[in-house]
């Protein structure tokens, strides 16, 4: 496969992270690592630990135990303004939009960080200020055309169905240019061609601008499809690591999927 | 016998007076427009708060007074009017990065109803500060805006109340443009909508709270000011957080046209009905009529009139 040539060196490693909420552990010793420009895939049943791993990722939760390594840099815990800071980007599984704002405001949200001029500046609103946010707009709306959601620009976000949403959501964090994408169940209560599109889009953006993207998704037919890699979780732990393939015919795999003893 | 002859002054009267007079009952709309200005000015400061941060800020009206007994200390300190205020303004946003740094940060993700209590702290512990500072007295307060009457069309207006209106214009579309048009704007609106996604693209919490407490507290100035220059600067002025209330109850907790719409409506509504509705009632009509239109309020549109509606999620 074209795509496995350009994978490379881990960007983003988690070392033995422990993630409890008092007496409930979310996440157990777990280590993965992520590499530049591959698609990796986190699996697992309900309640596995899936998006606490996200979220130990971006900074929302705050590991017991564990370091987390990015960008040359072994960290206990990240904070969700240093990684969007260091170009760590991503959605969420109840999608996270501004309900209130435009498709062209959410998006434009993720150029907040790439803005220059100071506040001061910006509440003039004139001069280079507005060169500045002119320049950000002509961004935006190439991320408009590349999700094809000319037709929403100027619609709020709440009005929209849950599939578009869905893609403004990834258009907001493409819009921060991340390095590193993580996106939480992209494709959750998406009709098929929702999906195609959406697997088209993720494709896409690792293929032209070289994203990293770390997903988790519930579709195994996606999954396997469209991910590089696939580490699975479950109750807490990492119990297989590995191509599509090899996942796929993993016996603790099987078992935590079924739930039931399986004979060789 | 007498109670018909009560609903006729109640029901009747009152609008047979209106249409004798409509020059009079316009003066009196207008008086109390300029009434539900300050309210909705008041109303302001606690709606930019509760948007950006859902901090109920039960301190609003003691800042509305702690800004106007700076204001007016300075003055009467020798400084000019300009002066006055940009210092005013500067402490104002001085006190926004202590309230963020000593009050909500250590409070960062608990229960509204934890913070809506830290911010009562806050108000007393303004109070008395004010007070220790620039003393218990009530001051005068004059900057020059005129209060001479007018008549425009045959009708009375104060030149205050113009002034007053002119202000409040010019502050609600400076803050629509700061909120819909530029980048930092942006994100406290991105705040207000949701937390975590504003996290994620890296916007940074702390620096929009300040920001908001900060805006709140020159609204809050302002408000101070022209309250003060129409009844002096005295303690009661912090009252006035109570009449904000109704308004917010009226216009919905996080709407900004609803904070000036619903102080206009209560402003309006309570001299209209004081005026008109005393010789059946017997008065101090306006001491109640913004309660018991939001209690009205509470019944069949508990999200007021611009508020977003409601949804709970189980």
């Amino acid at each position: 496969m074209a795509a496995a040539k350009r994978i490379g060196e881990p960007v983003l490693e988690v070392r033995d992270i422990t993630l409890s909420f008092g007496g409930v552990r979310a996440l157990l010793d777990v280590s993965l690592e992520i590499r530049a420009r591959e698609i990796l895939a986190i699996i697992g049943p309900n309640g596995a630990g899936k998006t606490s791993m996200l979220n130990v990722i971006n900074g929302f939760y705050h590991p017991q135990e564990g370091t987390i390594a990015y960008k040359g840099r072994v960290r206990q815990r990240m904070r969700p303004h240093e990684a969007a800071e260091q170009g760590i980007a991503r959605t969420f599984q109840n999608v996270a939009l501004f309900r209130g704002m435009t498709t062209l405001d959410n998006i434009m949200t993720g150029r907040l960080l790439k803005m220059r001029r100071n506040f001061l500046w910006q509440t003039i609103h004139w001069g280079p200020a507005l060169a500045e946010e002119l320049e950000h707009r002509v961004f935006a709306e190439r991320i408009i055309d590349f999700l094809e959601i000319e037709s929403i620009r100027r619609t709020p976000v709440g009005q929209l169905p849950y599939g578009l949403q869905k893609r403004v959501e990834l258009g907001r964090a493409l819009a921060m240019e991340p390095e590193l994408l993580l996106l939480d169940e992209p494709m959750a209560g998406m009709n098929v061609e929702e999906k195609e599109d959406m697997s088209r889009f993720i494709l896409d953006v690792n293929d032209e601008f070289g994203t990293t993207i770390a997903l988790i998704e519930h579709d195994m037919g996606v999954v396997m499809d469209i991910s590089d890699r696939v580490v699975v979780l479950d109750y807490g732990r990492k119990i297989a690591d590995g191509s599509p393939d090899q996942v796929r015919r993993d016996t603790a795999v099987i078992d935590a999927y079924l739930g039931v003893a399986h004979e060789a | 016998m007498e109670i018909v002859a009560f609903l006729h002054a109640l029901l009747v009267e009152p609008f047979v007076a209106m249409w004798q007079n409509p020059e009079f009952l316009l003066e009196v709309a207008i008086g109390g427009l300029l009434t539900g200005v300050m309210y909705s000015l008041v109303a302001l400061g606690f709606v930019l708060i509760y948007k950006a941060s859902g901090v109920f800020n039960f301190a609003q009206g003691t800042m509305v007074l702690f800004a106007a007994l700076t204001f007016v200390g300075l003055l009467e300190r020798g400084f000019p009017v300009w002066a006055s205020f940009l210092l005013t303004a500067l402490a104002m946003i001085a006190m926004a990065f202590v309230i963020e740094r000593l009050v909500l940060r250590p409070l960062v993700n608990q229960d509204p109803i934890i913070l809506f209590m830290a911010t009562i702290g806050l108000t007393y512990f303004l109070e008395g500060f004010g007070q220790i500072v620039w003393g218990g007295d009530v001051h005068p307060l004059d900057i020059g805006i005129p209060k001479s009457p007018l008549i425009i069309g045959g009708v009375l207006i104060n030149e205050f109340d113009l002034v007053a209106a002119a202000v409040c214009g010019v502050l609600v579309t400076v803050l629509a443009v700061f909120f819909q048009r530029t980048a930092i704007g942006r994100a406290l609106r991105a705040v207000a909508d949701d937390h975590q996604a504003a996290l994620s693209v890296g916007i940074p919490l702390k620096n929009i709270w300040v920001i908001v407490w900060a805006v709140a507290g020159i609204v809050g100035l302002v408000a101070g000011i022209l309250w003060g220059s129409n009844l002096g600067v005295q303690f009661s002025i912090s009252l006035v957080a109570l009449k904000a209330l109704p308004v917010l109850i009226l216009g919905g907790f996080t709407s900004v046209p609803g904070a000036i719409v619903g102080g206009l409506i209560i402003g309006v509504g309570e001299k209209v009905a004081e005026v008109f509705w005393t010789p059946a009632t017997g008065g101090a009509i306006e001491d109640w009529f913004a309660y018991a239109l939001a209690l009205v309020f509470l019944l069949i549109r508990p999200q007021g009139l611009f508020g977003e509606r409601i949804i709970e999620r189980v």
